[in-house]
């Protein structure tokens, strides 16, 4: 019988870390989002004031136990920040509790990493399905391109979720790489088919912070369609495909934000590497004030190390290049309704602002 | 920065982060180089009143006493002096926040007052490199410049080794071991109620001390929990009574790593406690759960020796 290995939530890129599991000779068990009941149990097993995504980590590894999943994955990190010893910790906890689930790193740990000893792979299924796998993330990327442009522009509210569902889950069932290509090309054409009021220049809003708070839309309370659905155009900043071009050197088709770019750009505020996606969150924000954005909104976990200490920045940026900024960190006790009404009378400030034309619909600055 | 080649600057140092991690350096370093370093004095409840009105809510304990030590500074100085240290071990790192400090004071608390800053990272140049260009950057001639860091990197290593035979000194077998960081240890708001109760009970103490650059191999990146974690693997169960560990509230390292030193003691017989500090003036609770814990060993022993 096939073994069953848990992977980490990445929200929808999920679909694709599934598509590459199934390479490895194990079958993959996944969601795109950690369920209530998996954040329950994490929250009732880890250390009180360890950071929320590992909370999310642990519940969903727990879940996945209990499912009888003998084997789980975790990302290895060597940064400064807590993820760093996450999977060390994940280990610990679930054996405390008597779990039997095996946990495997990947990555930074040796040329023949531990999952692939374990599973030992046949290398040219191996390479096909990563091949596949990195064609899905491709195509996830446009899909979340679109969602976010359509969304905003669309004319019965909720379509453009329900055909990003449905895409998704036609992508996750797709296992050659031809198909997912031809997938890709016929998805525009499947965004087209919705009714859009072109006439809308919606607010533009840059997503930026932790990962796993950008991606979960459990973590983050669904920030995302809700501020879609209050007609506001984001743009999420984390793009799986871009940040592995960015970190693994390999050409993923995104020449603009490289890690080097980026750098530069957060120099004249940020000087140094901090940790986690801190350095990318103050560029971004940099080039979101520079492009006419209208707006940042900056989500973290509660607590979080690189994200909290760099918000001084942030309010500096915002104060120099007059860009509102909006910081949110979740913790398990933040509750949907809040979110929503501290996005809706930002919202609110934003469209005044239009109106008194302190930024244009173009985002430049009428004198 | 100051003026250029200019003598007699004013380099207020707050007493936080880097003031303990290297004591007694930054003193004799600038005071070498001819300027007047100004310390800010022992943290209180003040200095967390004066930070709590314009720092950043979700920061950790130490980094509010941080901004209210520069708070305390800024209008006595000529400049701050607030290095970005990345790593104090050769291989290791630190807490995220150091990376961004010297920016975040820059945008955030200290604006309008010149900053002195320097890249500490072991990985990349020892200290003494480090603090040559530190000279350099504010003018100091070659000759001063190494007088300045041999003396200085002399009298930290001088007070490192004076700390470490004091606590050596403190030869009863039943000590309590106090874990923290360099900066909560030493740190009058965080630590001193916990020292002053646990010398009021008799108990007698040895804090941790971090002058030994020795590194154990392991996963554990961050310098201090290494050095911790070192401690604790070479713990001798029959010289100590207990470990304490102070966790400073908010503390994202601690709050991943006192899990696994808790696991540790527990695996060596040695009993531990977790105490978290906040910004909170009741000192209550910490009193009856250091009298607690006291206490409940002496009996414990009293009843082994029956």
């Amino acid at each position: 019988m096939i073994e069953r290995l848990a992977i980490p939530n990445l929200g929808n890129y999920t679909v694709a870390l599934a598509a590459m599991v199934t390479g490895m000779g194990a079958e993959p068990w996944w969601s795109t989002y950690t369920s209530d009941h998996a954040m329950a149990l994490g929250i009732a097993a880890a250390p009180e004031s360890v950071c929320l995504p590992f909370k999310a980590h642990l519940g969903h590894f727990i879940e996945a136990d209990n499912a009888g999943v003998e084997n789980a994955l975790m990302v290895n990190s060597i940064g400064a920040c807590r993820l760093n010893y996450y999977r060390g910790m994940l280990e610990e906890t679930l054996k405390d509790m008597g779990r039997k689930i095996r946990i495997f790193g990947l990555g930074f740990d040796g040329f023949k990493p531990p999952v692939f000893r374990y599973f030992d792979p046949p290398l040219i299924p191996l390479l096909r399905t990563v091949f596949i796998g990195l064609e899905k993330i491709k195509a996830i990327d446009t899909i979340e391109l679109k969602t976010a442009y359509t969304r905003a522009r669309e004319v019965n509210t909720g379509e453009t979720s329900l055909l990003m569902e449905r895409c998704l889950r036609e992508l996750s069932e797709i296992n050659t790489k031809k198909a997912v290509r031809r997938f890709h090309k016929e998805m525009h054409k499947r965004f087209e088919t919705i009714q859009i009021d072109k006439s809308r220049a919606p607010l533009r809003i840059g997503l930026i912070g932790e990962v796993s708070l950008l991606r979960d839309r459990q973590l983050n309370h669904n920030l995302e369609q809700i501020l879609g659905h209050m007609g506001v155009e984001i743009k999420n900043f984390f793009l799986l495909g871009g940040e592995i071009g960015n970190n693994f050197g390999l050409s993923m088709g995104y020449k603009k934000n490289t890690a080097k770019y980026l750098a530069a750009v957060a120099k004249p505020y940020l000087e140094s590497e901090v940790g986690g996606h801190a350095r990318d969150s103050v560029a971004h924000t940099i080039t979101c004030a520079q492009t006419g954005f209208d707006a940042m909104v900056h989500v973290c976990p509660t607590g979080c190390m690189p994200e909290v200490s760099i918000r001084p920045i942030l309010r500096k940026i915002s104060e120099d290049m007059d860009i509102p900024i909006l910081p949110l960190s979740f913790d398990e006790h933040t509750c949907a309704l809040g979110v929503a009404t501290r996005v809706e009378a930002f919202l609110d400030i934003l469209r005044s602002r239009r109106q008194r034309g302190v930024r244009g619909a173009s985002g430049r600055r009428r004198a | 920065m100051p003026e250029r080649g200019c003598k007699n600057v004013k380099i207020g140092i707050p007493r936080a982060f880097y003031y303990h991690s290297y004591p007694r350096l930054w003193e004799c370093f600038f005071r070498r180089l001819g300027h007047e370093p100004v310390v800010s004095s022992q943290s209180t409840q003040k200095t967390l009143e004066l930070a709590c009105a314009q720092t950043e809510m979700e920061n950790c304990l130490p980094q509010k006493l941080f901004d209210g030590h520069v708070l305390s500074l800024i209008d006595s100085v000529d400049a701050l002096f607030v290095p970005r240290v990345l790593s104090i071990v050769h291989g290791h790192n630190c807490c995220p926040r150091f990376g961004a400090l010297p920016d975040a004071t820059r945008a955030g608390i200290a604006r309008g007052v010149p900053l002195l800053s320097v890249e500490i990272n072991e990985t990349v140049a020892p200290l003494s490199k480090t603090l040559l260009r530190l000279a350099r950057t504010i003018e100091a001639d070659r000759r001063t410049a190494n007088l300045a860091v041999q003396e200085a990197i002399e009298a930290m290593e001088q007070h490192h080794r004076e700390e470490a035979q004091m606590q050596r000194a403190q030869c009863d077998n039943r000590k309590f071991l106090l874990l923290g960081h360099p900066y909560t240890l030493h740190d009058h708001f965080i630590a001193d109620p916990i020292v002053k109760k646990l010398k009021k009970l008799q108990a007698p103490l040895e804090l941790m001390t971090f002058g030994d650059n020795d590194i154990s191999p392991g996963d554990i990146l961050w310098c201090v929990f290494n050095k911790m974690y070192r401690k604790l693997q070479s713990l001798d169960r029959n010289a100590y009574a207990g470990v304490i560990q102070i966790s400073a509230f908010n503390c994202g390292a601690d709050s991943m790593m006192t899990e696994r030193f808790r696991r540790m003691c527990k695996q060596n017989g040695v009993p531990y406690m977790l105490l978290m500090v906040d910004e909170h003036t009741g000192r209550a609770g910490v009193d009856t759960r250091l009298e607690a814990f006291v206490d409940s060993l002496s009996w414990q022993r009293a009843d082994r020796a029956k």
